[in-house]
């Protein structure tokens, strides 16, 4: 109920800040919290106009006939019932509570009028509830009470949450990990079925889930886009399109929310970036580069794999090198065509096989085609079309001519994941898994991915020897990772050391509890005026300003906060020194001194 | 002509005249003020009420407020009367009936706030037909 001439004012007054663009600026986002209010009350009012005004009606005419029909009182003289007496009666009558306490009894007369009200009331009664119930069952009745119940969860978040769009395969994938992590998350899905799934997942958190659309910037306020704990938006719908505009909008509206979208397509990839900077994943790219890391070294790719999977997941096993020689590519479409660049630049033989195009459906190949193009003597095959019935086919075909080969193919339906397992292939691409590790590691550490990148220029000996370590070390599920910055402000406990010749990391990794063991935790990185140290040795004297990226159990996290913040801690780990902890010991230990 | 504005209109105008027939007349004597008319204007004025909710514009809103608040001074004008001719056994004294006049007739002032909004909404209105 917005007053319009003061919204006019307001335009005008507002108005002034139309020409600034986006340089930066967040952007204000429509307010829908009047709106919402007041949906649900007026819907209920409107549709309760008839039966109320039919229940008044009937209640009227029967007091009023109660009143006026002739009726006796005690001693045999005519009288009428006054018209309290008559609405107290009506009230207990036409509401079944029926106390049959009255002044006088009735005569017949009255008692016509009487049973002629009462079915009267009786319909009045039921017309009204009957509609009140089935208003609470109609459907856009429920959408206005769910729309402002999930607008009041996500307002009143008071912990940092995520912006889930889209709630396939994948984000629930993400969905879990990031319950995992301990943050909170909002779905927002346009498959009702989906959103009532998010309630069955059983996460930690609750997790607000509204089915709309997020292609209007009006559920994205909804669904917390303005809210000022919002962290960041994972637009992993199946639809390019949504995660477009869900990318732009963010990007326009809130320009320094980091967004990650994923996308199946280059064109829309580049669309992307044309607004702010989104973290763009194109699992169909990303997976020849991950096969060019396979190619490269098993133990870097088992090491990537492991620390960007979900929280407690096992370390997956290493994989066989890939043997050397001649790639024979199935399928040439959008995937088939970027494996094969990213094959060739890693400098392997390959040798594309296209298929008849059939109109209406994928491509098709024929067995003598293949073995035309050398199947029985290439060293690894893959099938990337986009049809999963012909991956399979080519598959057992490829197996049949050439049972010792390499075998990679694309899965492209989750549901058909039993199918590719019983055919056994040595290496699937699967959308939501490839999507699945590129967003964790995202998410997980900012600094990560930085460390990510370098790990298979490293070689395999050393992704070798830190996955040896880091299993020694932490375990066999997945690390937990955090950063230490060493300053005054993080590291108070180290200012001495700092100040001094600066700290050895392997003593800095020592134990409070024994300084003999080890820390359960492995410095990943070591950033020191922008360069980046994968991998520090224990030697590396650490000093005021470096940042390290630690992978290890959570007890290890609190144990070298612990190191980092207590003076006395960090004196028996890094000097095996004890430093007496109250003011008054240490007066005295000063004064012997 | 819109049977729904007709609908209205009458019962917006009906709750004004009922209240207005009650209230005229001297405030102290009871032979002048029909508990009838009474009765018919708590019930008119409550369909009234009725008929105004789940409007979203502004003037009716204050369309509703000013229907509730009639509606709010006839039941307390009526549960005064009750109170004097039932329950304190003095029966319907000046006094009584004065307070159930003078709140009808607080009332009556609200009712003429919505038949002068139901005017300007009249005047206003661009579409003729």
């Amino acid at each position: 109920m917005a007053n319009p001439l003061l919204d006019h004012w307001y335009r005008l007054l507002a108005g002034r800040s139309r020409r600034q663009h986006h340089d930066g600026e967040e952007q204000p986002l429509p307010d829908l919290a009047g709106e919402q209010a007041t949906a649900g009350i007026l819907l209920v009012l409107r549709r309760m106009r008839v039966p109320l005004i039919v229940l008044i009606l009937i209640f009227a005419v029967s007091v009023l006939g109660l009143t006026l029909v002739p009726g006796v009182d005690a001693e045999g003289h005519p009288a009428r019932l006054s018209i309290f007496d008559a609405f107290y009666f009506m009230s207990y009558t036409a509401t079944t509570i029926g106390f049959g306490e009255l002044p006088y009894p009735f005569t017949d007369a009255q008692r016509m009028w009487v049973t002629a009200s009462i079915f009267l009331s009786v319909i009045g009664w039921a017309y009204a509830i009957g509609s009140l119930l089935s208003l609470l069952q109609d459907r856009a009745f429920r959408r206005a009470v769910d729309r402002r119940m999930f607008g009041r969860k996500v307002a009143h978040l008071a912990d940092p949450f995520w912006l889930l769009v889209g709630y396939g395969e994948t984000a629930r994938r993400i969905a879990r990990s990031l319950d995992d992590l301990g943050y909170r998350f909002v779905v927002l899905e346009r498959d009702e079925e989906r959103v009532a799934s998010v309630d069955l997942d059983d996460y930690l958190a609750d997790a607000p889930a509204y089915a709309g659309d997020a292609r209007s910037t009006a559920t994205l306020a909804l669904a917390g886009l303005g809210h000022p704990r919002c962290e960041g938006v994972l637009a992993l719908s199946e639809s390019d399109d949504v995660n477009l505009d869900v990318a732009m909008t963010t990007a326009l509206v809130r320009p320094r929310l980091p967004v990650i979208a994923q996308t199946g397509s280059a064109e829309i990839e580049e669309r992307m970036h044309a607004f702010g900077s989104p973290e763009v994943i194109n699992p169909l790219d990303r997976f020849g580069d991950h096969l060019r890391i396979l190619y490269r070294s098993p133990a870097a790719y088992q090491l990537l794999g492991w620390l960007t999977s979900a929280p407690g997941s096992p370390l997956p096993a290493r994989r066989s090198p890939v043997p050397p020689g001649r790639w024979l590519v199935c399928g040439y479409g959008a995937f088939g065509r970027d494996v094969t660049a990213d094959l060739r630049a890693e400098g392997v033989d390959v040798t594309v096989v296209e298929g008849d195009p059939v109109p209406g459906t994928s491509e098709r190949f024929e067995a003598e085609a293949l073995e035309a193009a050398g199947l029985a003597r290439a060293a690894a095959f893959v099938a990337a079309t986009d049809n999963d019935m012909t991956n399979l086919w080519l598959v057992e075909q490829a197996r049949r001519i050439n049972p010792g080969a390499f075998l990679v193919a694309r899965q492209n339906k989750s549901g058909n994941a039993t199918l590719y397992e019983s055919v056994g292939v040595d290496l699937e691409m699967v959308r939501a898994d490839v999507v699945a590790h590129e967003v964790l590691a995202r998410l997980a550490h900012p600094a990560l991915m930085g460390f990510l990148s370098r790990v298979p220029g490293m070689g395999e000996a050393w992704a070798a020897a830190m996955v040896h370590t880091l299993v020694e070390r932490c375990g066999t599920s997945t690390p937990y990772l955090w950063r230490v910055a060493l300053t005054a402000e993080e590291t108070p406990a180290l200012a001495p050391w700092l100040a001094g010749g600066g700290v050895p990391l392997a003593d800095l990794m020592r134990s409070p509890q024994g300084r003999d063991h080890s820390l359960a935790a492995v410095p990943l990185a070591l950033e020191r005026d922008g360069e980046v140290t994968t991998g520090p040795s224990g030697e590396e004297v650490l000093r005021e300003g470096d940042l390290l990226l630690l992978a290890g159990r959570a007890t290890a996290r609190r144990s070298l906060a612990a190191t980092l913040f207590q003076e006395t801690t960090a004196a028996y780990v890094i000097d095996d020194r004890t430093v007496p902890s109250t003011w008054l010991w240490r007066r005295l230990s000063r004064a012997s001194r | 002509m819109n049977l729904e504005k007709v609908v209205f209109g009458f019962f917006v105008v009906l709750a004004a005249t009922l209240n207005f027939g009650f209230f005229i007349g001297d405030l102290g004597d009871p032979e002048l003020h029909n508990v009838y008319e009474l009765f018919a204007a708590v019930v008119v004025n409550l369909i009234a009420t009725v008929l105004k909710f789940g409007d979203r514009t502004q003037i009716g809103a204050v369309h509703l407020a000013t229907s509730l608040v009639a509606s709010l001074q006839l039941i307390a004008a009526a549960v005064v009367w009750t109170w004097a001719s039932h329950v304190s056994g003095a029966g319907l004294t000046p006094e009584a009936t004065a307070s159930v006049v003078s709140l009808s007739g607080g009332a009556l002032f609200a009712n003429v706030v919505s038949v002068v909004l139901l005017v300007v909404e009249t005047v206003s209105f661009q579409q003729r037909r």
